[in-house]
């Protein structure tokens, strides 16, 4: 299987809530960071006991999430995994393990901090997507 | 004593002459114009009427010559200032000389549209004047000019009143008139003049304060309600003037029974406003009132004038006659624009800025004319149901200064427990102020706070006691020296410093050679700065503290060096900062860097090494090195390090300081393909902070270059530059042949988006790219009322883009309207069928532009020929997507040529169309 190019991986990073508010043109810098990876089926790829450094995004596969054997959800193609690791090092307090074949994409908190340190933009549309969310909780 | 006096008045510098002496020759001519009219204007009044109509005048002049001045100012505002004083000169000769027409039909109403139109003069001619005295000198130039300016203003107006009382008789009253409007005219002339001095640029000034005119009255009510201290200064205004119509209708009435003769009349009104009153003014204004405000503080100098008047009031009533009368007057005229005037101004201070400027304008429209006004009618009612003779007036004027009393006392309360509130919450600003004198009982207040246990509180207490004018520091500084709190010994310190203030010197060692932590190194840094700075032995110390283990020492000694650069002499040698840039010790390498700056030391080899250094810390104090030098050859290594985000700022503020001469540099990096784009955006940051021409060409000549993001950066930095220099010239021909040339890319994305609206057979990369389209619509949008920033108003430019962004509504049409009445003919015609009518942006670009419709496939391939990587990637991934095997060709050759990224999705994408 050829690896994702850049409108692809700029297609799935449309998903990600965090990401909203980006044009096309800045996701493509985020998907510039972004990097792919490939798991065989069981394979843990998030752990409660270590915590986050990356956001994941399934590009195809299935990734089960479970609480003390419990299955939560099955992530499938477009979801995203640890969507405010970007900026909270907490390890999530679920597992996740691949049921499949699965291709990631991983976004590292450091990659993603220095893109952030240069493209002023970004930064301000993802403070404005936060905002929002905040808002939204005050309201409720 | 005598050369501070002269100083006080004749501090002018160099530079400062010409635009000095024009606007004091404005000012003469417009107040000898103005003490001409106002005693001709009164004596033909009282000459023509009975004084029981005078109440009545006060009235029309209250509210109609109110609401006038209201309407001027309004109009003023939206004005500049040239065009503002061009148009009041022509409109006020032009009055002048039909009133002096008028005067000759003899009509009773003549008389009242006269003194209401005096009334006018005054706020539109007079209060423009002093206007104008406030664009044209800085606040700290105005505090040393302002007294020089006063006493201008004050022989004009002492020349007019005598002038009037020579020549009455002579020429008579029509022809004095006259006289004042030339008077006027040879004032517009010297304005003219003073618009022709280095240094003034009035086209950006108002005609009017905007706060005149923007503030909301529901606001103002609102405000009053809720803050006491507004309520006790909005009272005493309103008292003041009751009091002084009381007495003006009281002087008339006398005046008017001495003198039957109209010209007798004008001659006495002439010689008692012109000569006398300001004569008094100005003697109680330069030499007493700053004296008696120390005395007595706020408080007490409110007191002086209701206590003077219900004395003198007492007095007319018992002796009355015009001399008495006469003097009440003058008392109350002269305490009324100088003792009370200065302490009401300071009532003002502890208000917050805002809502002290705002008051400030609805108190001089509204409040002023209200009190006059009822001060007329009051008078109406002593004088026909109470039946009061003129003689007895002055028993209601005594009533009045009573309550004034009460109310002055209620104001020293209010305003203490104001600054009290405010200085707890650092937000008193003393040096906003525009009056020399500080009332001592705030003086207090502030040394208390200084020596209270609110570190915080005593340093901002301590800030404000050191820019208050003649005040003594140093006691408070020996005292504050061993206070337990870091902040404040730092602030001594720096203080001490500042003011060479040596008696500190053991404190500060003992701090130096304390125990140090992170905690204290403030006061460290400061101590040593200051032990540097008036020591006797500072090349010793300086030896010392530069062998100290501690960072913040070292600091200190390049804060003292800064001030003294001397010092380094055989001290911090090339050697010694070779040696320090070559440490380990990021803090040593760091303050080589600084020691650089200090010294000027032109060893490049050791900046170059330090621009170069691993640690951002150190990268940036050698940029700041390299500013300080401004040698051009650090320059390359500092726009590299414009790509490097953790010093940008730094290398940005760097660049600029080298100043105009680096302009032509900066541009020829700004045009250079070949440089990495990360770093040339940036550039236009550094040119936008260096205010000369020769950066705004630069930036103009950016606006060519192919590369929208190099563009948009250097229009960014244009619009700022225009905001903050609009004196320079912004090339109106060139910004509007780019405007043009950005709406035809405006209507060239609207035919390539078109197709996409009619289907794009699912799929994603051509939804991807139609979204990329609309973004590109959209930033081409903002750069062209970008340009039109440039040629237009820019305030008024940003609201139109807010209101066209909305998709319809009251704001779009608004915009709408507002462009279509401000864009000349030439853009109205290619701009306004962009925003008005997007649905036929079509027919438009074809119209305009001959830019033809697509369909999906052309469109298609017309974005993977246009050489934008991103728009080539997204079209590329669209032509495999929906299987556009003709495009191959074209496929493969953006692969080829615009970048690895393009190849990857041409790959995918010819895999696709393969299959």
């Amino acid at each position: 299987m050829a690896g994702l190019n850049i409108v692809e991986k700029v297609i799935a990073l449309e998903g990600v809530e965090l990401l909203k508010n980006l044009t096309p043109e800045q996701l493509s810098r985020i998907a510039s960071i972004a990097r792919e990876v490939k798991h065989p089926p069981n394979k843990v790829i998030l752990d409660p006991s270590i915590p986050m450094d990356a956001l994941l995004v399934v590009v195809d596969g299935a990734v089960e999430l479970s609480r003390d054997g419990e299955v939560l959800h099955t992530a499938k193609q477009n979801d995203v995994l640890g969507a405010w690791a970007l900026f909270d090092d907490d390890p999530m307090p679920v597992t996740a393990k691949t049921v499949e074949d699965t291709r990631l994409l991983r976004i590292g908190r450091d990659d993603f901090y220095d893109l952030l340190s240069d493209n002023v933009e970004i930064t301000a549309a993802i403070f404005s997507t936060l905002v929002k969310r905040f808002r939204k909780l005050v309201g409720q | 004593m005598f050369r501070s006096v002269w100083k006080g008045f004749f501090d002018v510098r160099p530079g400062e002459y010409l635009r000095t002496l024009f606007v004091a020759l404005y000012l003469l001519f417009i107040l000898f114009a103005y003490y001409i009219l106002k005693p001709v204007s009164r004596a033909l009044f009282l000459n023509s009427f009975d004084i029981d109509k005078l109440p009545y005048l006060m009235i029309l002049i209250a509210f109609v010559g109110g609401f006038l001045a209201y309407l001027y100012t309004r109009l003023a505002v939206k004005t500049s200032l040239p065009a503002a004083v061009g148009w009041s000169t022509a409109l006020t000769i032009g009055s002048l000389v039909v009133i002096s027409w008028l005067l000759g039909l003899d009509r009773g109403w003549v008389l009242y549209v006269f003194n209401i139109w005096v009334g006018l003069f005054s706020v539109m001619m007079v209060a423009q004047g002093w206007l104008i005295a406030a664009n044209v000198f800085t606040s700290r130039e105005a505090k040393r000019l302002y007294g020089l300016l006063g006493m201008s203003a004050v022989v004009g107006a002492a020349f007019g009143g005598k002038f009037t009382a020579d020549m009455v008789r002579s020429i008579g009253a029509r022809k004095l008139v006259l006289a004042s409007a030339v008077m006027v005219f040879i004032a517009y002339l010297c304005f003219r003049a003073l618009l022709m001095q280095k240094g003034v640029a009035l086209s950006s000034a108002r005609g009017a304060e905007s706060e005149e005119a923007e503030f909301h009255f529901a606001d103002i009510v609102s405000a009053i309600r809720r803050h006491r201290h507004l309520q006790v200064i909005v009272a005493i205004i309103t008292v003041t003037f009751i009091v002084d119509v009381t007495i003006d209708y009281q002087f008339n009435a006398m005046a008017k029974l001495a003198y039957h003769d109209k010209n007798q009349l004008t001659a006495f009104l002439g010689n008692f406003y012109g000569i006398y009153l300001n004569l008094v003014n100005f003697v109680l204004q330069f030499f007493l009132t700053a004296a008696v405000v120390r005395w007595f503080g706020v408080g007490g100098t409110l007191q002086i004038m209701p206590v003077t008047m219900s004395v003198t009031a007492l007095a007319t009533f018992f002796l009355p006659g015009v001399g008495p009368s006469a003097a009440l007057r003058l008392t109350e005229a002269a305490t009324r624009y100088t003792l009370n005037r200065t302490g009401m101004e300071l009532l003002y201070v502890p208000l917050p800025a805002d809502l002290k400027n705002r008051t400030k304008a609805f108190v001089d429209i509204f409040v002023d004319r209200m009190g006059r006004g009822l001060g007329g009618v009051i008078l109406i009612f002593c004088t026909t149901v109470l039946a009061l003779t003129p003689k007895q007036i002055p028993l209601v004027t005594v009533a009045f200064s009573l309550f004034w009393i009460l109310l002055s006392a209620r104001a020293s309360r209010e305003y203490l427990a104001t600054v009290r509130k405010r200085v707890a919450s650092r937000r008193l600003d003393i040096e906003s102020v525009r009056v020399s004198v500080s009332d001592p009982e705030t003086l207090v207040l502030l040394e208390q706070t200084a020596l209270g246990e609110n570190p915080r509180q005593a340093v901002y207490a301590l800030g404000l006691l050191a820019d208050t004018e003649e005040y003594d520091l140093r006691p408070l500084l020996a005292k504050l020296a061993g206070s337990p709190a870091v902040e404040v010994r730092a602030k001594v310190f720096e203080l001490a410093r500042a003011e060479n203030y040596a008696p500190l010197v053991d404190q500060a060692l003992a701090e130096v050679h304390r125990p140090h932590s992170a905690g204290n190194a403030a006061a460290v840094r400061a101590a040593v700065g200051y032990a540097l700075t008036v020591s006797g032995a500072a090349q010793g110390l300086l030896r010392e503290f530069l062998e100290s283990p501690d960072p913040a020492v070292w600091e200190g000694a390049m804060d003292g060096l800064a001030a003294q650069p001397e010092l380094a002499l055989g001290v911090v040698t090339h050697e010694w900062i070779l040696a320090a840039a070559s440490d380990a010790d990021v803090g040593r390498r760091l303050l080589a860097a600084r020691a650089v700056a200090v010294t000027r030391d032109k060893g490049t080899d050791v900046l170059h090494k330090l621009l170069e250094d691993p640690d951002p810390r150190v990268v940036a104090a050698a940029c700041r090195a390299a500013g300080a030098l401004r040698d051009r050859a650090y320059v390359y290594a500092m726009l590299r390090r414009l790509g490097d985000a953790r010093v940008r700022g730094v290398a940005i503020a760097a660049l600029a300081a080298y100043g105009e001469a680096i302009c032509g540099t900066l541009a020829d990096f700004l045009a250079d393909d070949s440089a990495p784009l990360s770093v040339r955006k940036e550039i236009p940051r550094a040119l936008r902070l260096i205010v000369h021409q020769r950066s705004v060409d630069a930036l103009l000549s950016a606006l060519y270059n192919a590369n929208p993001t190099i563009r948009h950066a250097a229009l960014k930095a244009l619009n700022r530059l225009r905001q903050s220099a609009p004196q320079l010239n912004y090339a109106d021909e060139l910004v509007t042949v780019q405007i043009h040339q950005e709406a035809r890319q405006y209507f060239e994305l609207n035919a390539a988006l078109a197709p996409f609206h009619e289907g794009q057979g699912g799929s994603r990369a051509a939804t991807l790219l139609a979204h990329t389209i609309e973004e590109r619509l959209r930033q081409t949008l903002e750069r062209l009322f970008r340009l039109l920033g440039l040629r237009y108003p820019p305030r008024e430019i940003y609201s139109a883009y807010l209101g066209v962004c909305q998709s319809k509504g009251e704001q779009h049409a608004s915009a709408l309207e507002f462009l279509d009445n401000v864009l000349e003919r030439d853009l109205k015609r290619v701009l306004l069928p962009l925003l008005d009518a997007p649905g036929h942006a079509l027919e438009t670009g074809r119209h305009l532009f001959g830019i033809q419709k697509k369909t999906l496939e052309t469109s298609i391939r017309d974005l993977i020929r246009s050489g934008d990587p991103w728009l080539v990637a997204c079209a590329v991934a669209a032509a495999g997507e929906l299987g556009m095997r003709r495009l191959a060709p074209d496929i493969q050759m953006a692969a080829q040529h615009t970048g690895p990224d393009v190849a990857e999705v041409a790959r995918s994408a010819a895999a696709l169309l393969a299959a």
